[in-house]
């Protein structure tokens, strides 16, 4: 299988501390009376490609949702277990998730771009810790473009508005932005869902990128994708984790007899 | 409609139910638009010259015929009659009088191009033929010379007024200064100052002298002729020989004078111009206060009340306060605002000038407060339906970036709202510019002496009554049993509420659709 980065491949049931960039301890988690994740227990490593694939409504978005506290927006969701990320539980009553949110970046599944100038949405981030220097953000703006591939793109209209992109350089645009943060983890939901092969390969490249500086965790429908770009796998059902492990060893010789339905297209 | 049904096939039924609306729809845009032409044509008509007859008509409650310079306003047909109402003057009543002649008593009537419409400064009218001009030297200057003596007239004019305000109005505040300090009567100080106020006092009455020497001896109808001071004339037409260009020139100039002026003879000429000037500040000052508060109450209702009952009954309630009569809201306003908060306001601050009112009294800040209650709903509304119109993406996209809720809701959430909040103060401007009931109990009056704007410190007066043209026009409709011209001021009046209130909305539509481009999703 063709890998674009290769490097050694880690036991995630049994993953050293230092190298674990999220820690899910017992995670469960209801909407209401429903219970959406069921004790779930996972070491995400650093620096390295992981992807969540299952069932639509298995609860793969609210388990990367939990990473940036983003259910919190739910006012009927409550959560029991720990995710120890940075050596602290941000799943604490008292984690500042402000600050959370600006060291774990989200990217959702359609392009959301703020009905600003590309350069405002850039620096959206940016300004809201304060930072008001011109020079400063210009320099940020410029480097977060650069690094999601979209800078000679857009290098001549930074201040035209960010809906006349296309799709592709939207999602582009909305990765800039979380980038932007500079964040430990970026957390991508279906990023390519709503894009062409073509333009799915680039962003697909700018993971494979982006993960010398981060941790990534994507969401992804798409079989080829996940055993494509990412190095570990989970894989979700009615929100239990089934199976997590390297992605070649799970989608050659998965070790569950649901994981092989699945990725075979037994069913889901 | 079951009995219809089963006539019609489905297709048929549709195409009735499509013409049915269709017939309604147009017949709705027929009443709007004839409504619109009525004001426009009633309205313009104000300003448009009418002709002057020489009529020769029957009086009937005098018993004689009487032959008279006259303006017919308006026909109007009572019993199948027709009647005309008649402006005339004569010499029995130089300044205008009015009457309703029957078809029948009508004995000869024809264009009279040699008598003139004068209008005087106060807003009344003579129609007579001028003859000649009169100064302290010559008799009989022609009517030709009209613009250089006039000229000369105004220059006296302006030398009195000069030293009316210059000297005179100087001895006065000295001779004051001599009372306080307790001068006695014979002081060489006051006789001085006395003396000198003798002095200019019959200057003046002899430049009044000089420039009441020029008249305008005009001949009526009758053949009776009349003295008219030339001080008094503010300008003449000879509108049954004006070309059309005339017309328009002198059209133009009453919508000049209409827009600038302040109303005479009780609302009945002259201009609006403080009506209009009291409508477009009471506008503004009631927009400035509903607005921040309309968006902060949408904004807490929608982003962050509990999503319970209680907040379901405050939003049916707001919606429900939209129709709420409106005098319920002037009551409101005249109990809480003015005798409340005014009283109160007046028994801490003002407590020196009482028992006379200071804020304690109907005026344009509390008009603008009560309307400002009056539209709230609306702009809460429409603010609620522009917030809901907020992706869920682009809230969660910024509190991804770590945004606060409160930064969410002022750099995401209300930017994209704003054109749903123009919308909202459009229609509380549409409906504040329009009130009238209210209005008349909180501060808009028939007649201000004063505009609640003025070069006096702290230049706006915020407890000064105003006027509104909406207490205009109501005012106007009283006129209009008895004074044809009166009436059409009403219209006149009306045509440029519908201005005002069209030019406000042009202009939020204007920034809303930029803003809507601004924002585009
Ligand atoms: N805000 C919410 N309120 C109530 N229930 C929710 C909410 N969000 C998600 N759920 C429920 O939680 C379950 C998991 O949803 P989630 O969005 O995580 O699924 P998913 O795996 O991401 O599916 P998909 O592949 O379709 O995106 C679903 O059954 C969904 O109905
Ligand atoms: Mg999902």
């Amino acid at each position: 299988m063709l890998k674009l980065f290769e490097h050694e491949t880690l036991d995630v049931g049994n993953l050293a501390d230092q190298d674990t960039a999220i820690d899910v301890q017992a995670l469960n988690l209801w909407f209401g009376q429903k219970q959406v994740l069921h004790d779930i227990s996972m070491r995400i490593p650093k620096n390295r490609i992981t992807s969540l694939i299952g069932q639509s409504g298995c609860g793969k978005s609210t388990l990367i949702s939990a990473f940036n506290r983003l259910n919190d927006l739910y006012s009927g969701c409550r959560s029991q277990g720990s995710i120890i990320i940075d050596g602290r539980d941000i799943n604490h009553a008292k984690e500042n998730v402000s600050r959370l949110r600006t060291q774990v970046g989200m990217v959702f599944q359609r392009p959301n771009p703020f009905p600003m100038s590309i350069y405002d949405n850039v620096s959206y981030g940016l300004r809201l810790q304060g930072i008001r220097v011109r020079r400063q953000l210009d320099d940020a703006v410029e480097q977060s473009l650069r690094d999601a591939a979209l800078w000679e793109e857009v290098k001549d209209r930074l201040f035209e508005p960010a809906h006349i992109l296309s799709g592709g350089q939207q999602q582009r645009l909305v990765i800039a932005r979380a980038l932007a943060l500079k964040p430990d983890i970026l957390l991508l939901d279906e990023p390519t869902s709503a894009l062409d092969p073509l333009t799915t390969l680039f962003i697909e490249e700018l993971m494979a990128e982006l993960k010398k500086r981060c941790t990534i965790v994507i969401v992804t429908h798409n079989m080829q994708q996940a055993a494509r770009v990412s190095d570990y796998t989970a894989f979700l059902h009615q929100g239990q984790l089934i199976e997590y492990t390297d992605s070649d060893t799970l989608f050659t010789m998965p070790d569950k007899k649901q994981t092989e339905d699945y990725i075979t297209g037994r069913y889901g | 409609m079951t009995s219809v049904n089963r006539l019609l096939s489905s297709s048929q039924r549709q195409s009735f139910v499509i013409s049915a609306t269709a017939f309604l729809a147009s017949l709705l845009l027929i009443a709007l638009l004839s409504i619109l032409l009525l004001i426009l044509v009633r309205g313009g008509a104000y300003f448009w010259p009418t002709p002057v007859y020489e009529l020769t008509f029957y009086d009937q409650l005098q018993n004689k015929q009487k032959t008279v310079y006259a303006q017919q306003r308006q026909r109007t047909d009572s019993s199948g009659e027709k009647v005309w109402q008649v402006d005339y003057s004569d010499e029995n009543s130089p300044y205008g009088a009015k009457t309703l002649v029957e078809a029948p008593d009508v004995i000869a009537k024809k264009l009279a191009p040699e008598s003139a419409q004068i209008n005087l400064t106060d807003g009344r009218a003579v129609l007579a033929e001028p003859v000649y001009l009169t100064s302290a030297e010559s008799a009989d200057i022609p009517v030709s010379e009209y613009a250089s003596v006039q000229e000369k007239v105004h220059a006296l004019t302006a030398k009195i007024e000069d030293i009316r305000e210059t000297w005179l109005s100087d001895i006065h505040q000295k001779l004051a200064e001599l009372d306080v300090r307790n001068v006695d009567a014979d002081a060489p100080a006051r006789l001085n100052l006395n003396a000198s106020f003798d002095r200019w006092q019959s200057e003046i009455i002899l430049l009044e002298q000089r420039r009441d020497a020029f008249q305008m001896k005009v001949v009526f109808a009758s053949g009776a002729s009349w003295q008219l001071p030339l001080s008094d004339i503010d300008s003449f037409y000879f509108v049954s020989s004006q070309s059309l260009w005339e017309k328009w020139a002198m059209a133009l100039s009453s919508i000049g004078t209409f827009l600038t002026e302040s109303p005479k003879q009780a609302n009945t000429s002259g201009g609006v111009f403080p009506a209009l000037f009291g409508t477009v500040l009471m506008v503004f000052l009631m927009t400035i206060i509903v607005t921040p508060f309309g968006v902060l109450a949408a904004v807490y209702l929608s982003e962050y009340a509990p999503d319970n009952g209680f907040t379901a009954a405050i939003r049916v309630s707001v919606s429900n306060m939209a129709g709420v009569p409106s005098i319920v809201y002037g009551v409101f306003g005249l109990g809480f605002f003015v005798y409340t908060l005014g009283g109160s306001l007046d028994d801490l601050f003002f407590a020196d000038h009482l028992p006379s009112p200071t804020m304690g009294t109907p005026g344009v800040f509390w008009a603008a407060l009560t309307m400002a209650i009056l539209t709230l709903p609306v702009v809460i509304v429409a603010t609620e339906e522009g917030l809901r119109r907020v992706p869920d993406g682009l809230k969660a996209g910024s509190y991804a970036l770590g945004a606060t809720k409160a930064e969410t809701v002022l750099y995401t959430i209300l930017p994209i709202a704003s054109p749903g909040i123009m919308t909202g103060v459009i229609l509380a401007i549409a409906r504040a510019a329009g009130e009238v009931a209210p209005l008349m109990l909180v501060g808009a009056v028939k007649f201000a002496p004063n505009l609640p704007i003025d070069g006096e410190f702290p230049y706006l007066h915020l407890d000064r009554q105003f006027m509104h043209l909406g207490v205009l026009i109501y005012d106007g409709a009283f006129h209009s049993q008895t004074d044809a011209k009166g009436s059409s001021m009403m219209f006149a009046a009306c045509l440029l509420l519908l201005v005002v209130v069209f030019v406000l909305n042009i202009l939020a539509v204007i920034l809303r659709t930029r803003l809507r481009k601004r924002y585009l999703l």
